[in-house]
């Protein structure tokens, strides 16, 4: 036993209720496991107390309605099995006494892992072990250790605890190498901003000097120089217009350079380190989310880039530049124009927090409708067999209804924003028009050219408070991209490898699994206790029902997953122990849907040695039965198949991906279902290629169709994550056990009066 | 034949003579539910035999709320079997249907949602602060059409961060303050 406590399972019980169950004959002091649930057997928030005795197991929760402190106690020797079982939202431990399952305790979803564990160790306590309980039971890797908070996923980031400082500072650390880039570009913008204010300053010179001067001014200038300056001071705003094009034009190149360079190399990034994370990541993300993460959410870097460029820096500056020149006109008028403003920003904030958010509803209904009719057409003969056209048309009509009442909440709420945004913008004219021209007329501080300046300057202040609005929900949409795309780059594999790796031992292709407990779902293991030895190149068949764990233990083998308990070792050494890249070049995998990557054949047989020459391919492909049809493309070994091997019927992309294990030469083959999926004659094929394959090789095979596992040296039967017999075929039916009467079932499927028989037919064709 | 995803069909010495592929209706007249050994649910059937260790699951969970009911029969890790469904519960005594009740409450463990009082957004996760059936509960959610899946025409069930079920029978039925607020965020 651990000196140290588990804080988990070795708690501390309350002392009125441990002084309770002292009255009631219950030792807290004896108990090795001591732990509390959220839930009660009646499905309502309680804390009730398990503990564990070294002959004893009690539930104890505080008394009330006349009930005892003990709600349950159960004698060691009288239980039978523990289990955990999945309710919805949560789950019991289960004790199996006096031929009854008896709950234990229930627990809420938020204490499955917890209770998993509990499972586990009394499992090992009910046959006299004495498990080992300590502060390494306390790690739960679906919760943060710093906060608490729920993980999405075991190992996930902390939503809570990413700093977002950090983020940011992260991003401008990730732009430090276009730091001169980015100096260009501020420069740029800089000088745009500083050409768009001066056109104004040009006008009140053209009104008040040139165009309408002061009758005084008038008389001592001649007409010729004043039709002089006109054209000079024109020309002087086409100049400036042209050097704005300029800049804005350089300034959009620029930014377009920084920002998909920064989104490419984070692309490629992403999905380095997407291809380096292990198969469990892709247990909890769809591929869809991962499309989006490496595609779109790495496009905000490069938003991120326009922004600063053409957008809200942009903005920012030019409402600070414009506001100061307001101010150096007439700081009064200024001040009056200043009035609207606080509109504009509400209006605006009203429009992205409320109106805004309704587009969303379109989308995804939008994208609904379109679900629903491409499910409709693509379905059409099933609808048209069943007779069901026209309750279809009213699912689309329901469909179609719904984003037309969508719309028309969007579409009505910006018909008013839009106007009164209008109305509001437009406010700023006429305040202006009325103290500025009272100015004029009165011929105070403020001359005719100052008025025209000042609506100028006007309209480029009022049209980027509008944006300004939204320059949060931006911030905060690009954080937020910008940590997934974080997290994705700072996940780690769950598969990792060994601190000091031990190099594979020369042998060829042992397996064997010792006391193997593993389970996807936090409730209920798939794989229990298995234990097993493969001998150097055996071959094995794996059996047994649908979910009984026959692909879990060869994603063990190729450690796709690690196990929860026991080891598995290949060569002898324990997985975990050896270079990853060692243990999957032992390992080859045929699957049932054999995955063909776009490209040539060629690229495709040789994808796991990339330094095959022709003879090794020709040689691999004849041996897989391949060569044949390969031959009889026009393009033979060149040619270009498409996603997926689109373009080859199912038994001959099964075909190449056999050559191309084949090639691959490992120690150790899996057939995962290989010949499920294919038609009787390209079975045949494929089965004359395994066999050819598979000599010489440890082989480990599942297969529905038990006829083509005859012949293995073993074939083990799993029954609900334990092998329940092991044998070869003859044996196992004398057995006249499960596997017996799974082939009995497959007989009898396939109208066939025996075994046998299935047999006579493989070999007649 | 409705049948619960971990059940495998009652074989011949459960339901002796009958058809495996026949829904096994049962009825008072046949069997009795009542406590057992270690305060478990029990049924007994008439002329067959005291089944132990006693669940109950839903074949409609948003149908039919007090009827088409499983009862299941645990026999070892991972292998239970269907002894029969109750098509309508209100045909059992209710001290029988009381106990029904109660297994199923155990069973499916879930919050009902009886009020809003906010719906944000925290860590880039859907935050809920809400009053339910069990008392108040604050929770956080992934913002994912997985995790608010839904529940009938009008319901929505939400799922936490650790997996727990959060149920809003009819979102329509939500004052409209609440509604607006929770379809702001939620609007699938």
């Amino acid at each position: 036993m651990s000196t140290q406590r588990s804080t988990l399972l070795q708690m501390a019980l309350p002392r009125d209720l441990a002084d309770l169950a002292r009255a009631e004959g219950v030792n807290p002091d004896l108990a090795w496991l001591l732990t509390s649930t959220d839930l009660n057997l009646a499905g309502s928030y309680e804390e009730v107390f398990l503990l564990v005795e070294p002959e004893r197991l009690v539930t104890l929760g505080r008394p009330s309605d006349g009930r005892s402190v003990v709600r349950i106690s159960l004698r060691r020797e009288d239980i039978r099995q523990i289990r955990t079982r999945r309710g919805v939202g949560g789950g019991f431990l289960e004790a199996l006494a006096s031929g009854v399952f008896v709950e234990i305790v229930a627990y809420s979803n938020a204490r499955a892992d917890a209770f998993r564990k509990v499972a586990a160790k009394l499992k090992a306590w009910i046959h006299g072990n004495q498990p080992d309980v300590g502060p390494a039971d306390d790690y739960d890797p679906r919760k943060c250790p710093k906060c608490g908070l729920a993980l999405e996923f075991k190992g996930d980031i902390c939503r809570r605890c990413v700093d977002r400082g950090a983020v940011f500072s992260r991003v401008i650390r990730l732009m430090r190498p276009y730091a001169a880039w980015a100096t260009l570009m501020l420069l740029v913008l800089m000088t745009s901003i500083g050409l768009l204010m001066i056109p104004p300053r040009l006008t009140k010179i053209l009104v008040d000097q040139v165009i309408a001067p002061k009758s005084a001014d008038a008389a001592t200038v001649p007409l010729a120089t004043r039709e002089l300056w006109l054209l000079y001071l024109v020309m002087a705003l086409v100049a400036i217009l042209i050097l704005r094009a300029l800049c804005d034009s350089i300034n959009g190149r620029l930014s377009s350079f920084v920002g998909t360079q920064v989104t490419a190399t984070m692309r490629e990034s992403v999905l380095a380190r997407l291809t380096r994370l292990s198969v469990d990541y892709y247990d909890r993300h769809s591929v869809g989310q991962l499309i989006s993460r490496a595609g779109y959410d790495t496009a905000a870097f490069n938003d991120l880039v326009r922004q600063v460029t053409q957008g809200f820096l942009a903005q920012i500056l030019v409402v600070i530049v414009t506001g100061a020149m307001l101010f150096s006109i007439s700081w009064k008028l200024a001040l009056w124009t200043l009035l609207p403003a606080p509109l504009v920003i509400l209006a605006s904030a009203f429009y992205w927090r409320r109106v805004y958010p309704r587009y969303f509803r379109v989308w995804d209904a939008q994208s609904r409708l379109m679900n629903s009719l491409n499910s409709i057409l693509s379905g059409i003969r099933v609808v048209k067999a069943f007779g069901q056209e026209k309750r279809e048309e009213g699912r689309f009509a329901r469909s179609s209804r719904y984003v037309r009442d969508s719309a028309r909440r969007v579409e009505y709420a910006t018909s008013l924003f839009n106007p009164t945004m209008a109305l509001i913008f437009g406010l700023g004219g006429p305040i202006v028009w009325y103290v500025g021209g009272r100015e004029v007329i009165h011929q105070e501080s403020l001359s005719l050219g100052d008025l025209v300046a000042f609506l100028a300057y006007l309209g480029m202040f009022y049209a980027p408070l509008t944006h300004m609005t939204q320059l949060t929900d931006w911030l905060t949409r690009f954080l937020t991209a910008a940590q997934r795309t974080f997290e994705v780059l700072d996940t780690a594999p769950q598969i990792v490898e060994a601190g000091q790796p031990t190099t594979m031992p020369p042998l060829h292709g042992t397996i064997r699994f010792e006391n193997v407990t593993f389970g996807y779902d936090r409730h209920e293991p798939i794989i229990k206790d298995v234990t097993l030895e493969i001998r150097p190149g055996e071959h094995v068949g794996v059996v047994g029902k649908s979910g009984s764990g026959k692909t879990t233990l060869i994603n063990l083998i190729a450690r796709f997953y690690d196990v929860d308990d026991g080891r598995v070792f290949v060569n002898g050494v324990d997985v975990r122990d050896l270079p990853l890249d060692e243990l999957r070049r032992t390992i080859g995998v045929v699957l049932q849907e054999p995955f063909l990557f776009r490209g040539t054949i060629w690229a495709n047989v040789t994808y796991g040695r990339r330094d095959a020459g022709p003879e090794d391919v020709l040689a691999a492909a004849k041996a897989a039965n391949a060569h044949a049809f390969i031959l009889r493309h026009p393009l033979g070994y060149d040619t270009y198949i498409g996603e997926r091997g689109a373009g080859l019927s199912g038994g001959e992309r099964q075909r190449i991906s056999i050559a191309r294990a084949l090639l691959y030469d490992p120690q150790i083959l899996i057939l995962d279902e290989a010949t499920s999926n294919v038609d009787t004659e390209s079975e045949q094929l494929i089965q004359e290629a395994l066999q050819r394959v598979t000599r010489g090789r440890t082989t480990v095979a599942i297969a529905h169709r038990l006829s083509t596992l005859k012949n293995c040296d073993r074939i083990f039967v799993l029954d609900d994550g334990r092998i329940v017999e092991q044998g070869t075929h003859d044996e196992l039916l004398q057995k006249r056990g499960l596997y017996f009467r799974l082939v009995k079932i497959q007989t009898e499927l396939a109208r066939e009066p025996s075994v046998d028989s299935l047999d006579f037919r493989n070999k007649r064709k | 034949m409705q049948q619960s995803p971990d059940a495998r069909t009652p074989d011949a010495d459960l339901s002796p003579g009958s058809d495996p592929t026949r829904v096994r209706r049962l009825t008072p007249e046949m069997c009795q539910i009542h406590l057992g050994t270690h305060d478990a649910l029990h049924v007994t059937v008439t002329g067959e035999r005291i089944y132990g260790g006693v669940y109950a699951v839903y074949a409609f969970p948003v149908a039919h709320r007090d009827g088409y009911i499983c009862l299941m029969h645990s026999v070892g890790e991972g292998d239970d079997l269907e002894i029969g469904i109750i098509r309508d519960l209100a045909d059992f005594p209710p001290d029988q249907a009381d106990l029904v009740r109660q297994a199923l409450a155990r069973r499916y463990f879930m919050h009902t949602i009886t009020r809003i009082n906010e719906v944000g957004w925290r860590y880039g996760l859907v935050s809920m602060d809400v009053e339910t059936d069990k008392g108040p509960a604050r929770f956080m959610m992934r913002w994912s059409h997985d995790r608010a899946v839904d529940y009938g025409q009008r319901g929505k069930v939400l799922i936490d961060t650790s997996d727990n079920r959060y149920l809003i029978p009819d979102v329509d039925a939500l004052p409209p303050r609440e509604r607006t607020a929770f379809t702001r965020i939620i609007y699938w």
